[in-house]
């Protein structure tokens, strides 16, 4: 282990220099198209409008109603709450269709139907269930996340090197005692890597189910934008969902990355 | 416990034991005894059905007819203590070496602290003291066996089951182990059946070798090795017992 650590692949320079060329040529281009009028800006704000709104909205509730950050608040609360849902049901839901033929047989047709839905479909009914509240997107958000949580604690569990179970049997072990001692720590890798597909699953049907049903949070930024024909506000919401998301994803990871540490060497 | 010479009475009966895997006829109506704290070794021609036969002994797989009893009643993993080394390691690699020594017992649902006595002793005699907080991925795969091997003693089993345990580990290692595994055996009385291809390594462990034939798989010859211990392998009379077995393999 330690002998591949040692090896450090060194960075060429062009890597450093180039994505800092790239992205400062991106912004620069972007900028120019908007303001020489190539793009009129009613279709697209520069990104200095867009730099100067962030600003001005992180003060400022109007034209939409709540500050920026209010926004990005409402959205992480909605998708994590969704997201833990999804993987308080799913994880056990998974491992246990992993295992045990009950569990299976009977769950696994319904949820092949349900799987291919996209949760973007069920929209309109929550809104008939539960109104354009919290609820409704926290259903939505839990929908998208759930499907990658039961698939990879199945495939984990099902991935449990069958001597092992073998070895088990043989000191007349129970079927509980090895989904519990063997096929659990088996999966564990499988749904640590559930963690972030769930999360960028939720974080993407969030938007989905803002831009259709809210008011508040990032996703209706950018409808709001649309309505008041307002392109920087559009692209703030846009920036804003990457940025938080992105930001998300860096936590989620670090923490992946200790309890996985923990728990296996 | 029961010591070499002491073997009287039968512990393991093995009656019309056969086999089917569809139309292939792999154990063929084997019939056999094993003593209580014998230790008996199988060989036989690669494929004639060494691992089915351990299989079917340890009910991981459904036997086509026949029976097979400890102490009387049909084996049963749940009732009886059986326990398997495996061809493979089959080490758990979240458990400390300690802990996955102690995962037979465990199981078994033995009281803490008479598994903690077990594994002091055990791990004593195979030399595991030093390493018993390291995990699998840190030491090296002669000792993943020996954690087999110890698991499978820890749990004082009826009748203890090895599949070549060291059939892929280098010949002055295997001495070694053989050695280790001898005196485990001894100190501990269980009754064990060990299945290898090398002759060499059934003479040196066994006191009985059953020699089994091609398929469909009968018992050919069993061959009783009455040798005083620590065996030498240079010694005439091991050499000629050698070369029986090797000449019952030949035969067919
Ligand atoms: N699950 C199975 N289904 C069908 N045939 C099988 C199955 N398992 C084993 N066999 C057949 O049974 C025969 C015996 O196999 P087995 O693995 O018991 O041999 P073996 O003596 O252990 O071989 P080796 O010395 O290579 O370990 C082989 O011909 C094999 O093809
Ligand atoms: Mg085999």
């Amino acid at each position: 282990m330690t002998a591949y650590r040692e090896v450090r692949v060194r960075t060429p320079l062009a890597l450093k220099i180039l994505p800092v060329l790239s992205i400062a040529s991106f912004f620069f281009l972007w900028e120019f198209v908007v303001r020489s009028g190539i793009v009129p800006s009613t279709m697209l704000a520069a990104p200095s409008d867009v730099a100067r709104l962030f600003v001005v909205k992180l003060t400022q509730a109007d034209p939409d109603g709540a500050l920026l950050q209010e926004h990005a608040w409402v959205s992480i609360q909605e998708a994590f709450t969704g997201y833990f849902l999804s993987l308080a049901v799913g994880i056990p839901l998974g491992l246990a269709m992993g295992w045990f033929v009950m569990a299976e047989g009977l769950a696994r047709p319904v949820f092949e139907i349900i799987r291919p839905i996209p949760p973007v479909a069920w929209i309109p009914l929550t809104i008939f269930w539960f109104g354009i509240g919290l609820p409704g997107k926290v259903f939505i958000i839990f929908l998208g996340g759930l499907v990658p949580c039961v698939i990879n604690a199945y495939v984990g569990v099902k991935m449990t090197n069958p001597t092992l179970i073998q070895m088990a049997r043989t000191y007349g072990a129970s079927d509980w005692q090895i989904f519990r001692q063997l096929c659990i720590p088996s999966a564990l890798p499988m749904v640590f890597g559930a963690l972030q597909i769930a999360l960028a699953c939720c974080w993407t049907n969030l938007v989905a189910a803002e831009l259709l049903a809210a008011d508040a949070g990032l996703g209706f930024l950018i409808t709001m934008g649309r309505r008041l024909a307002m392109p920087e506000m559009v692209v703030l919401g846009m920036v804003m969902v990457g940025l938080t998301g992105a930001v998300i994803g860096v936590v989620i990871d670090c923490v992946e990355k200790r309890l996985l540490a923990g728990i296996r060497r | 416990m029961a010591r070499e010479g002491e073997t009287s009475q039968s512990k393991i009966e093995v009656r019309n034991l056969t086999k089917r895997y569809g139309e292939l006829l792999v154990l063929d109506d084997i019939n056999f005894d094993v003593a209580e704290g014998e230790f008996v070794a199988i060989v036989g021609p690669t494929g004639c059905g060494k691992t089915t036969f351990l299989n079917a002994l340890s009910r991981l797989i459904p036997i086509t007819q026949g029976h097979i009893r400890i102490d009387g009643e049909d084996a049963d993993p749940k009732r009886h203590n059986i326990s398997f080394v495996f061809q493979e390691p089959t080490c758990l690699p979240w458990r400390t070496v300690r802990d996955n020594v102690a995962y037979g017992m465990e199981v078994k649902g033995l009281p803490q602290a008479e598994i903690n006595a077990r594994l002091e002793k055990i791990l004593e005699l195979v030399g595991l003291t030093q390493c018993q907080n390291l995990y699998p991925n840190q030491i090296s795969a002669s000792m993943l066996q020996r954690i087999a091997v110890s698991r499978a003693f820890a749990v004082n089993p009826d009748l203890l089951l090895m599949d070549e345990p060291y059939g892929q580990l280098d010949v002055k290692l295997r001495f070694y182990l053989e050695d280790e595994l001898l005196s485990l055996w001894q100190k501990l009385g269980s009754t064990v059946l060990f299945i290898t291809h090398n002759i060499e390594e059934a003479v040196y462990v066994a006191q009985r070798i059953l020699v089994l034939s091609n398929k469909p798989t009968k018992i050919k010859a069993e061959v009783k090795v009455d040798l005083p211990r620590p065996r030498d392998f240079r010694d005439p009379e091991f050499v000629r017992i050698r070369k029986h077995v090797t000449e019952l393999i030949r035969w067919w």
